[in-house]
């Protein structure tokens, strides 16, 4: 240890010891010359030598190194700026990228141990379920020896406060919920186990920080204040601070103690049903266990359930964790996504590093001159490989230090777009500042190496070099041009094709009977008077009834085989009048009757894959003992999965079990907005208690489409600025051909050569890289996109149109990219280069 | 004909530390005065190069086994003169007990075969 303290102290005392060696040497040749010697070395080198003993040499070669780089640098503000710039778009793309990726992923809420909480979900082979039912985990939570606490959020439909129009978000939480978060209230209190556990405890509500600004003008005085929730009287116990952190990133408005959920909604069996999954479970690992064996625990406990009550467990159960202290629990599917969008950030900094390397190439001869009098006068081809390094990860920080600022300004568009919580913030941490660093050091490496290598070597300049570089770069930005136009494809399809379904006048009226308490008698007879009173409106064309609606809260689907081709199996369960209500054309057979039973209807995909060729109908569907028939066709609506081309759906009719869950479907025969007011009386007269849900199809049709529309303008831009980088990187490389080849495009013009012949001969080099280039690129992407196809809203990953369409276009700015600077060989002034020459 | 210590010559590498330790045993000594005390007591066999006494004693004062302090030269010059710290001493003795171990086996082969 102190020989390190020695060598610190050495460089930071190093030019008073420099000084102290040299006076010792002075005095050494002194005496030497005294005693007849004068043959003393050079104390310049051998002061050299002597410091180099201090172990710092590196370092100063370093900073000369970096100093005379910044002076080669700022002699060229043109290239500098340039280079800087295709950095910082390649490198800012990539640190945005990351940026969001930790923050989702990586960053640990700022809540009390983090580390130790786990999400845990129903999992079987064949089934999953983000939710369990209430009594399951009250039963985990008693017989969990591994987990020092168990979390569950009972999420329910909106609730409305006093009288408001607009409903709020509400969850139902477990009174641990706050303590285990380590969040405190900005005003009164926050649930305690000791106070809000039981469900005689006074009915008590705390609302979050936006709600109490919005809602209540931020007035604290409204703490201990009684207000309505869905018509029951509750007090305001406390606001939760403005940034508060919960768990899974959600941030719903109100929070109730899930004790008190059957007295806010009247009827609810929730927390006493068995099969009724309804609450999201999290627990935190007790000290020194892992999450391995808190798993193999779990599992013992979902076989001793099993025992007891063996409605309450599926086949193969058994309950999986995953870390839970993030913003967002990350599922299989999402890494998916997450590795793809790595793959275009990444494809974006290598067309930046291939275009800079191009330019750094074509740099190089300018700099031949300066190399060799650096050589001529000793430097050795280490050293100047090293200097031209040292410029190359000089220009990279720079680069770096602005993309990062990019990157920043888009975490911060992005927060602010999002609604993000307040506890997220744009300043980088350690992660997104050690991924600069690693970005910077790859991308120096990348775009600096070959240049540095071939200047060092002193070697003629390969062309090969610089062609591969064009067919990278061309490569790269056809994939993102041909990804965003699929994308843009995409994106158009759905908004101006027909979704197999007439969205535009839909309305969906969801009662949750069954979360109400209601038998199927009961909802039966609602949902009849419902419907009856429904058709009375002016205004409504027709009403059926369906379990799962269009862009509904729940999804249900199963994926299988048919013939070898993977399909999604979306079931759903609807009465007679659902395809008319929904403008689902019939194609063949007939619809059900009321009160069939063992028959199906199956969309036109689904016959077509499962018995092509053959008559559908009669056909059996189902495994086992109860086989139903197929009755009828309709047209593919992918009403569950707009975005999903191999959606395939089987329609069941709906049976009186089916009907407490059943939801209203409304066709309107003009604008359905002006429906909402008279549905909400009618419901309101058939029972106050139920208070629907209704939505409007076109409205939740157009949200989810606009986000397709984010992402495709998100990967659009990507897919230009890696084009202009292209760009910019041919012009440059065709002007320093011309400018090199100057005296034979002279001489050529001279001899007589037509322009058609001088511009082949200029570009010839070019063409083979750029063909290679569109080759790759094209096939790179009809490889990858595939991961792309349940995105893509039915336009088939290989659309031939938007292949040619990105082709066409990259095409075309190459081809201008290279004839700009070429022109200027055509308008040489022949007598003076022939005589300069 | 004076003979340079190089490490090239044959002669053992670390050579020079051990020899530049053992004349400051006694008292510190400015770089000119050790040189001239090894060719002196080797007896004008031996002469130490400033290109290598000056890198040599650098090392072994960020090894720390010499410290450098100021002093006047005989000829009344401000100069610096380096002294033995403990570690060196400890250093010196373990290089000269290593060093006798290995020219008494040299000496025992050269003798016996």
């Amino acid at each position: 240890m102190g020989e390190l303290w020695r060598r610190f102290s050495y460089l930071f005392n190093r030019s008073r010891l420099d000084a102290e060696l040299e006076a010792d040497m002075e005095f050494h040749r002194e005496m030497a010359a005294r005693a007849g010697r004068n043959n003393f070395g050079n104390t310049l080198r051998m002061r050299e030598q002597s410091r180099e003993a201090w172990g710092w040499t590196w370092l100063d070669r370093l900073i000369q190194d970096l100093h005379y780089g910044v002076r080669i640098l700022a002699r060229a503000p043109g290239f500098t700026l340039m280079a800087v710039l295709i950095l910082a778009i390649g490198i800012g793309v990539n640190v945005s990228a990351f940026s969001f990726f930790n923050m989702v992923a990586l960053k640990p809420l700022p809540i009390r141990d983090p580390a130790s909480i786990v999400r845990l979900e129903r999992r079987s082979l064949d089934a999953y379920t983000s939710e369990m039912a209430y009594p399951s985990f009250l039963f985990y939570q008693q017989h969990a020896q591994t987990l020092s606490a168990a979390i569950a959020v009972l999420g329910v439909p909106p609730m409305q406060i006093d009288d408001d129009l607009q409903l709020t978000g509400a969850s139902f939480v477990t009174p641990n919920y706050f303590t285990e978060l380590g969040a405190h209230a900005a005003f009164g209190r926050l649930f305690e186990p000791s106070l809000d556990a039981s469900p005689s405890a006074p009915p008590a509500v705390i609302l979050s920080y936006e709600l109490w600004q919005h809602r209540f003008s931020g007035d604290p005085s409204i703490v201990g204040r009684a207000i309505h929730i869905n018509k029951r009287p509750a007090t305001i116990i406390g606001i939760t601070s403005y940034d508060l952190a919960s768990f899974g990133g959600q941030h719903p408005a109100l929070w109730m103690p899930i004790a008190q959920q059957p007295y806010f909604i009247e009827g609810s069996k929730a927390l006493s049903d068995w099969t009724d999954s309804t609450v999201r479970m999290w627990g935190r690992l007790a000290p020194g266990v892992s999450a391995k064996a808190a798993e193999q625990e779990l599992r013992a406990l979902t076989d001793q359930l099993r025992k007891q009550h063996p409605e309450a467990v599926w086949d193969n159960e058994f309950i999986q964790s995953s870390p839970g202290g993030h913003l967002q629990v990350m599922q299989p599917q999402m890494y998916r996504i997450a590795a793809m969008v790595a793959v275009l950030t990444l494809l974006i900094l290598a067309v930046a590093c291939a275009n800079l390397g191009g330019l750094m190439l074509a740099r190089a001869v300018a700099r031949q001159h300066e190399i060799g009098i650096r050589i001529a006068i000793g430097a050795g081809r280490a050293r100047i490989l090293r200097q031209l390094l040292t410029e190359s990860l000089l220009l990279s920080s720079l680069g770096s230090i602005v993309g990062l600022a990019l990157g920043c300004l888009v975490i911060r568009l992005l927060l602010t777009s999002l609604d993000a919580p307040r506890w997220l913030s744009v300043i980088p941490d350690w992660r997104v500042l050690a991924f600069t660093a690693v970005v910077t050091l790859l991308s120096a490496a990348f775009f600096g190496l070959a240049p540095a290598l071939q200047i060092a070597r002193q070697r003629q300049q390969k062309t090969l070099v610089r062609q591969l570089l064009v067919a990278a770069q061309v490569a790269a930005s056809c994939i993102l041009l041909i990804v965003a136009a699929l994308l843009l494809r995409a994106t158009q399809h759905a908004l101006f094709t027909d979704p197999g379904f007439g969205y535009q006048q839909l309305i969906s009226v969801d009662a949750q009977l069954g979360k109400h308490g209601y038998s199927s008698q009961a909802a039966s007879t609602y949902l009849d008077q419902m419907q009856n009173r429904l058709r009375a409106l002016p205004g409504v064309r027709s009403v059926s009834l369906v379990k799962l609606p269009p862009l509904g809260h729940i999804v249900s689907n199963s994926r299988t085989e048919i013939n070898g081709r993977a399909v999604t199996l979306y079931p759903n369960w609807v009465d007679p009048g659902f395809f008319a209500t929904m403008g689902i054309p019939l194609k063949t057979g007939r619809t059900f009757f009321p009160n069939e039973k063992h028959a199906v209807i199956v969309s036109e995909s689904f016959a077509r894959q499962q018995w092509s060729g053959q008559n559908p109908l009669g056909q059996q569907i189902g495994d086992g003992t109860t086989k139903d028939t197929v009755i009828g066709v309709v047209g593919d609506a992918h009403i569950n999965a707009l975005n999903d081309d191999d959606a395939a759906e089987q329609y069941w009719p709906a049976q009186q079990d089916d009907m407490p869950g059943m939801v209203v479907i409304v066709r309107a025969t003009g604008e359905p907005g002006s429906l909402a007011a008279p549905i909400k009386s009618i419901s309101e007269s058939l029972d106050p208690k139920a208070m629907p849900e209704i939505r409007q199809i076109k409205l939740l049709y157009r949200e989810d489409v606009s986000r397709l529309e984010m992402i495709a303008s998100v990967v659009s831009a990507i897919g230009l600025a890696a084009v202009s980088l292209a760009a910019i990187g041919l012009i440059g490389l065709v002007a320093f051909t011309v400018s090199q080849r100057t005296k034979e495009i002279a001489i050529r013009i001279a001899l007589g050569a037509r322009p058609r012949a001088v511009l082949t001969a200029v570009l010839h080099q070019y063409i083979w890289p750029v063909a290679l280039g569109l080759v790759a690129g094209a096939a790179c992407a009809a490889f990858a996109s595939r991961v792309l196809r349940v995105g893509l809203y039915g336009v088939s990953n290989l659309d031939p149109t938007s292949y040619v369409a990105a082709i066409a276009a990259l095409l075309a700015i190459v081809l201008a990219a290279a004839l700009l600077p070429a022109r200027r060989a055509l308008r040489l002034d022949l007598a003076r280069t022939l005589h300069y020459e | 004909m004076p003979m340079s210590i190089r490490p090239k010559d044959g002669m053992p590498p670390g050579a020079l530390p051990m020899l530049i330790l053992r004349v400051l045993q006694s008292n510190s000594l400015h770089g000119y005065a050790i040189a001239q005390r090894i060719h002196l007591l080797s007896s004008e066999v031996l002469a130490v190069e400033e290109g290598l006494l000056y890198p040599t004693l650098q090392k072994m004062l960020v090894k720390g086994w010499v410290t450098a302090e100021w002093g006047i030269s005989e000829t009344n010059r401000k100069v610096r003169f380096y002294r033995l710290t403990p570690a060196g001493r400890a250093h010196l003795k373990a290089e000269l007990a290593g060093y006798d171990r290995v020219t008494q086996a040299i000496q025992d082969i050269l003798r016996t075969a």
